[in-house]
This record gives structure tokens, sequence and C-alpha cells, in this order.
């Protein structure tokens, strides 16, 4: 059984699994707790790496989607695939942290002010590449509205970080420019180190899920030549 | 706020999403490269 993915695939794994655990215990163990929010800022050391990433698969989908417009050849597809999905999932999971940070920090899950709202526009966005590509009449006409849409979904991202200092809002600025660094020694080091744990992660659920296309291809052009010589 | 509850849960829901994803995508990959083993099969049959 060949799924395509080798050894150096195994081992960005393993890489990941091994920086996750040292992430953990940097944060837990190593990083002081913030002194107004408590033990609830260490959602920060995930939060922000996730959001990182949701980013990155939002700019990996511009390509992909640029490319395949541009050129039609399915890789740059098979691009625009994975990062709509695993943007997706990052997406998901930074509208949940959030929360899980705001009701304690700011004694409500859900405020609709801009950050927060432009987000949630993110998320649908990239719900909405899915779904196009679902519910499309065909595959090429669900990858040029998946691309689409992708555009139209990178263009959200300069408004989504800079919508606290366009809008004001609640939403902290930790980074930014004209920022000195605000992490104490010992959070530095754990928010480093997550972001590598994350990004490494990230960039093997994008492996794995542009294979994933790759073998979806091959089933189609098989069963398309089984059809032809039946 | 001093409540570690918060933060249990937020990180549950993160690690069960990325390891849940990643399982689901090993589960599809592995069914598809199957899939692809028995129409080759059949192709050189």
């Amino acid at each position: 059984m060949r799924t395509g993915l080798n050894r150096t695939f195994a081992a960005v794994l393993v890489v990941s699994a091994v920086l996750i655990g040292c992430a953990l215990g940097l944060i837990f163990l190593v990083a002081p707790e913030e002194k107004v929010m408590g033990a609830v800022q260490k959602i920060f050391y995930f939060h922000v790496p996730i959001a990182a990433m949701t980013f990155l698969s939002v700019f990996l989908l511009l390509a992909g989607g640029a490319g395949y417009l541009w050129t039609r050849r399915a890789i740059w597809d098979h691009l625009a695939v994975a990062a709509s999905e695993v943007g997706l999932l990052f997406c998901t999971l930074v509208l949940i942290t959030g929360p899980i940070w705001a009701k304690p920090a700011w004694g409500v899950w859900w405020t609709w002010e801009a950050k927060l709202t432009t987000t949630l526009i993110l998320w649908l966005l990239l719900a909405g590449c899915l779904l196009a590509r679902r519910y499309a009449a065909t595959p090429e006409q669900g990858a040029r509205i998946g691309a689409v849409l992708g555009i139209v979904a990178a263009l959200d991202v300069p408004i989504v970080y800079k919508a606290v200092d366009w809008w004001r809002g609640q939403h902290p600025i930790v980074f930014g420019p004209g920022k000195t660094n605000p992490l104490a020694p010992g959070m530095s080091e754990a928010f480093g180190v997550s972001m590598l744990a994350v990004l490494t992660l990230y960039l093997v659920l994008l492996i794995a899920r542009i294979r994933l296309s790759s073998l979806e291809e091959r089933i189609a052009e098989l069963e398309d030549a089984s059809g032809r010589f039946r | 706020m001093k409540s570690y509850a918060f933060l249990f849960w937020g990180y549950l829901v993160v690690w069960i999403g990325l390891v849940g994803y990643l399982a689901s995508l090993g589960r599809r990959m592995t069914a598809l490269a199957r899939r692809i083993e028995r129409l080759e099969n059949r192709r050189e049959a």
C-alpha cells in the first residue's frame, strides 16, 4: 500500500511531536504567569501561532488559486484545496481558543468587535471555498470558484491584521510595528518554540493534504481509463 | 481568572482538532492507496 509519504515526512512529523512536547514543557514549567490575567494567558502560546498559520494558509491559497487560474495545472489546485482545508481547521481553532481566553479576560465569550468579526468573515470565506468545490457542477468549475474565493479571502487577511489599528477594539496587540517585545524572559522562549511546533505540524498537515489530492487525481485517471477500455 | 479549567479545555480542543484531522487524513490516504492498488491490479489483469 503506497500513500506516497516518505521518510522525510515521517521525520518532520516526529520533529513536530518533539517540538510540541518541548513547547508544552516550556509553557507550563518555565514561562512565568502573566501578572494580570494569570494562567489563562497561557492560551496565547498556541492561539497566536495558530492564527499566524491561518494567515500563511490564506497566502498559500492565494498562490494556489492564482497559479491555477493562470496555468490550469492541477498541482496549483491541490495546493489551493490543501490550504483552504487546513486553513479552515486552523481558523476554527483560532475562533475556539479566542473565546476560551475572552470569557475569563473580558467576561464574554464573543463580542462583535472588528478583529473578531473580520476573522469570522475569513472563516466563512474559507468554508465557502470548500463548499463551492463540493457543490460545483464540475471539478473544473469548483476549482475556478474556489480560486476566486481564495483570492477574496486573501484580501481579508490584511484587514484582520490591521482591524484593531483601524477601528480600535478590545483585542490586545502584542506584536506589531513600533512595539517592543513585551514578553518576559521565559515567555519569549515558550512562544518561539510553540511557533516552531505549530509551523512544523502545519507543514505536516499541508503536505499530507496535498498528497491526498494527488491520490484522488490518480484514482480519477484510473477510473477514467478503466471506463474507456471496458 | 485563576482556574486552569479554561486552559485545559482550550488545549484539549486544539489537540483534538489537530490530531483528529491528521488521523482522518491518514485514514483517507490509506483508503485511497488501497483503491489505487485494486484499480491497478484490475487493469493489469
